[in-house]
């Protein structure tokens, strides 16, 4: 199964329009990826979506790094009880 | 001339508790009008102190000529028409009268069975008052009507008294006047000079000899029937700023009114017209100088630019009183879709009763809606105007815009509204729109409806039934 960082490079990949290969942990949504506004709550739904759990929106959308969303995901599947 | 530096230095008041400043922006009630000091105004060279906390301790109170002059500027209303304005207004001016009057023409048939359906319905207030020229003849009509109070045209600047009515003198107009207002006292009507561009005329020259004259015939009946003085703006001239110059300024005239000519605050009422925006300044500033009376019409239909808008007068009136004062509010809203269902047209963004007074664009300001309503709506407009603050789509409006007009759509509120996530789908919609399409105009909520029920349908299905409360 891929990791959950894997599956955050794949989402973020699909909502923005890029390619996967070009992600990097340390790349910010914003500033290096170009995500707008609506982008990244496009991103929060879809990770949701990938890893059916649910976030808190603010607490989500202060995430600013791929590989702190994978850690945040991370961390709020293990609060839900969502095996990754 | 020396220089005096008036700089001070100022602390920053560090706090981690925000200071809403609540005692002034109560959310229950428009912000209210405080003053701490009084206002000064150079009367002939002199300084004279104005007490601005007079006009919040004063029977001040609205007068109203919808159907006068707010008539003048449009086809006519039916009888029907007026009969159910007159009750709204009674409604929204509440049972201590802060719409105390209220004023009809008098010549056709119509007019005068208006009055009387109004008369009808026994509201207390607004009192039904007439409107005639200073003509011997017209006071007939008073008579008929069984009225206690006219207005009667009375004209103070020479464009008027010379150019227009053709009197070959001021002595001669004033004496014409003044036969009136005799004609008036004999039959008990109280007589209401309607001093027309008065703010174009010859204050020293006209104006004060011939109140002075009214006030001195006034003391020959009972004070209930002592002439009342409407300080007409016909042009939209008056000027609000200490400091102006007669004819201009509001707070001159008022005092010279007021004190030099000794006509009562109770029997002083100010008539603006809207040509240089200042109309409902002017009005306001009327009352905190000593005049009692603000007369408008709803929504400031009048004459060309228009009149005080009523309603603002209603607002403006709360906020210096700091209470209700019985006032029903809510009305206004009702007035405004009344006249909306009789082609009355009212601009969109137009105060209080506009379609988008109370809704923002911006998403930044959507996002602020969402936080705390307060920190984009004036007061609490659902409460006084049943008119929740709304949120309008354009490209601005981003993913909290969105979030806001489902959640206002829907009628959720605290834990149960919808976060931005869930609404991602009309965002991106949205943004399509303008990015994709190419769309140049804002989206509608017939539109924002039709995409809700496509693309959030779970959220349709669980709340659809709430939506026959909207």
């Amino acid at each position: 199964m891929a990791s959950v960082q894997d599956r955050v490079i794949e989402v973020t990949a699909r909502v923005l329009q890029l390619d996967a290969g070009d992600i990097k942990p340390e790349n910010n949504f914003s500033a290096d990826l170009g995500a707008e506004s609506v982008q990244s709550i496009e991103l929060v739904a879809m990770f949701e979506e990938e890893f059916g759990i649910e976030m808190e929106e603010d607490a989500a959308l202060a995430v600013t790094t791929v590989g702190s969303a994978a850690e945040f995901i991370e961390g709020i599947c293990k609060e839900q009880g969502v095996e990754v | 001339m020396s220089v005096v530096d008036t700089r001070k230095t100022h602390e920053l008041v560090d706090t981690t508790e925000p200071n809403l400043l609540e005692d002034v922006f109560d959310y229950s009630l428009p912000p209210k009008i405080r003053f701490d000091g009084p206002l000064i105004e150079y009367i002939d060279g002199q300084p004279v102190e104005f007490d601005p906390n007079s006009a919040k301790k004063r029977d001040i109170f609205i007068t109203d000529t919808t159907f006068r002059d707010g008539q003048q500027a449009r086809p006519p209303y039916t009888i029907d028409q007026m009969v159910h304005l007159y009750d709204l207004l009674a409604k929204l001016g509440g049972p201590n009268g802060v719409i105390r009057q209220t004023e009809f023409f008098l010549y056709t048939k119509n007019d005068r069975e208006t009055l009387d359906r109004c008369r009808e319905l026994g509201h207390e207030f607004p009192e039904c008052t007439g409107w005639i020229r200073a003509v011997k003849g017209d006071f007939r009509l008073v008579k008929e009507a069984g009225l206690k109070e006219t207005g009667m045209l009375t004209s103070s600047s020479d464009y008027h008294i010379f150019n227009k009515l053709k009197f070959k003198s001021r002595q001669e107009c004033m004496d014409s006047y003044c036969e009136v207002v005799d004609a008036a006292f004999e039959a008990g009507v109280r007589p209401r000079c309607h001093l027309e561009d008065v703010t174009r005329a010859d204050w020293d020259g006209f104006v004060m000899p011939f109140v002075d004259r009214l006030m001195r015939m006034s003391e020959q009946v009972p004070e209930d029937q002592g002439v009342k003085i409407r300080i007409c703006d016909t042009m939209g001239f008056g000027l609000h700023y200490p400091g102006a110059e007669l004819p201009r300024s509001v707070p001159k005239m008022i005092y010279k009114l007021n004190q030099e000519c000794g006509v009562p605050s109770d029997r002083l009422e100010w008539h603006g017209h809207n040509d240089f925006h200042r109309t409902h300044a002017n009005g306001a500033t009327a009352w905190l100088y000593g005049c009692d009376a603000l007369n408008g019409t709803l929504f400031g239909f009048g004459e060309r630019c228009g009149n005080p808008p009523v309603e603002g007068a209603i607002i403006e009136y709360i906020s210096l009183k700091e209470d209700l004062c019985g006032i029903q509010t809510e009305v206004i809203t009702e007035m405004a879709k009344y006249m909306r269902s009789i082609d009355f047209p009212i601009p969109e963004n137009y105060p209080l009763v506009g379609k988008h007074f109370n809704t923002t664009r911006a998403g930044i300001h959507a996002g602020g809606l969402r936080s705390d309503e307060r920190i984009y709506n004036i007061f609490d407009t659902t409460k006084l105007l049943n008119r929740p603050p709304r949120v309008a789509l354009t490209d601005k409006s981003g993913a909290d815009g969105v979030a806001h007009w489902v959640n206002e759509f829907f009628g959720l509120k605290d834990a149960d509204r919808i976060s931005k996530i869930k609404v991602h789908k009309v965002a991106r919609w949205v943004m399509d729109q303008y990015e994709v399409e190419g769309r140049m105009t804002a989206i509608s909520d017939e539109e924002l409806e039709a995409k809700v029920q496509e693309l959030m349908p779970e959220y349709w299905e669980k709340y659809q039934g709430k939506l026959d409360g909207v």
